[in-house]
């Protein structure tokens, strides 16, 4: 199966990680998500992700954009 | 009225008005803090000996206006027992300025309240040569302006690169705001510019692998900012300091660099402009040198 991906590039604070939020909880645990995102965006959605036990297992740009391969925490 | 003994009620937090005869009597807040049953005195005191209101002044403190001449003594007597004291003016440390901190604060990483009351504790009303202003910011988001201070102190995080798990993402370079972090090359460490870095942590934060780690939680100290008639921002000495006593003693340290160099009437600023902030840096390093 191949890994859901999430484009949050068109949305702000704190929309980026409600959507990353609800995006995960589509996910098993354990499972993976891609989220694209905006270089703004970067440390807030990273540093709630880190605070939920989440974790970013990789991270690839395309220009602006990056993309975050998150893998879910918790049960 | 002697324009000495004007000088003498000024000293004292009693400021003559326009109006001949009244004074706005200037009261002792530390940080913009302040009880219940502080307010409740400061407000039955407007109430009694002023006009019943006060004026919240740039700098966190309150004045009660309008107090008639005759009525200063007994006003400072009546609010004594509630812990209200009356504040000074002139040729001395001023009012200390502290946003909430960390206790309040999520962005917090310093007590600003807290270094406040110590700082006020020690040497609040001093002589200097001219006025002395401390303002804390409890981080570099900088509530307090503290670059407006004669002595400004902000909370600050310096990011070490633990090289553990680093993935050289990019992501700590992409979010520094300050373009403090590079990184020359694949395999290679990313540098830290540490006078680019504005302690901001973001890039400790923003981490995925948690690479970057915190190497110091402290306070970081700038000096010789004013505003007034000739706006200067106060610049950053010394390393960031690790504890509230460190930075009370580096404070102390400034203060009676002040005191040796400064001329009566000269801003601390200009002072430093004279002797430069090598000289400071190096009085202050000289006394945590000394057992
Ligand atoms: S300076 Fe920082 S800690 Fe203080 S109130 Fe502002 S954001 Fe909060
Ligand atoms: S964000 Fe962390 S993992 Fe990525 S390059 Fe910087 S130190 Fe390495
Ligand atoms: S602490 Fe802030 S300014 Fe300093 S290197 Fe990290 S992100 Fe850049």
């Amino acid at each position: 199966m191949t890994t859901p991906m999430l484009d949050i590039t068109k949305d702000v604070c704190p929309m980026t990680f409600v959507k990353v939020k609800m995006g995960l909880q589509k996910v098993a645990p354990s499972g993976k998500l891609n989220v694209r995102l905006k270089e703004e965006a970067l440390k807030n959605v990273i540093s709630s992700l880190k605070g939920e036990g989440h974790r970013v297992t990789n991270v690839s740009r395309e220009d602006a954009v990056y993309i975050l391969e998150v893998e879910r925490g918790g049960s | 009225m002697k324009e000495a003994d004007y000088k003498e009620l000024k000293k004292g937090g009693m400021m003559r008005q326009a109006e001949a005869g009244l004074f706005s009597v200037r009261l002792h807040v530390v940080g913009g803090r302040l009880g219940t049953r502080q307010l409740e005195a400061i407000r039955e005191a407007a109430d009694r000996f002023g006009r019943g209101e006060v004026h919240l002044t740039s700098r966190q403190g309150v004045e009660i206006p309008n107090v008639p001449q005759g009525s200063l003594a007994e006003l400072k007597e009546f609010l004594a027992p509630s812990g209200v004291g009356v504040g000074v003016c002139g040729p001395t440390v001023r009012t200390v300025t502290a946003c909430q901190g960390c206790r309040v604060c999520p962005s917090g990483a310093i007590d600003s309240p807290a270094l406040a009351a110590a700082v006020d504790r020690e040497f609040y009303g001093k002589p200097v040569p001219h006025k002395f202003k401390v303002g804390i910011s409890g981080c570099v988001n900088n509530c307090i302006k503290a670059e407006e201070n004669d002595a400004g102190i902000k909370g600050w995080i310096e990011p070490r690169w633990s090289g553990e798990d680093c993935t050289e993402c990019g992501i700590c370079e992409a979010v520094c705001p300050t373009k403090a972090i590079s990184r020359p090359g694949k395999g290679m460490q990313p540098v830290i510019d540490r006078e680019l870095c504005i302690g901001c942590g973001d890039c400790i934060v923003a981490c995925p692998a948690g690479t970057l780690r915190e190497e110091v939680r402290g306070f970081r100290l700038f000096a010789g900012g004013k505003f007034g008639r000739v706006p200067f921002l106060g610049k950053r000495i010394l390393g960031v300091l690790k504890t509230e006593a460190e930075t009370v003693a580096a404070v102390a340290a400034v203060l009676e660099f002040f005191r040796l160099h400064g001329k009566p009437r000269e801003r601390f600023g200009d002072t430093l402009k004279r002797t430069g902030f090598e000289a400071l840096e190096a009085h202050v390093l000289g006394k945590e040198a000394r057992p």
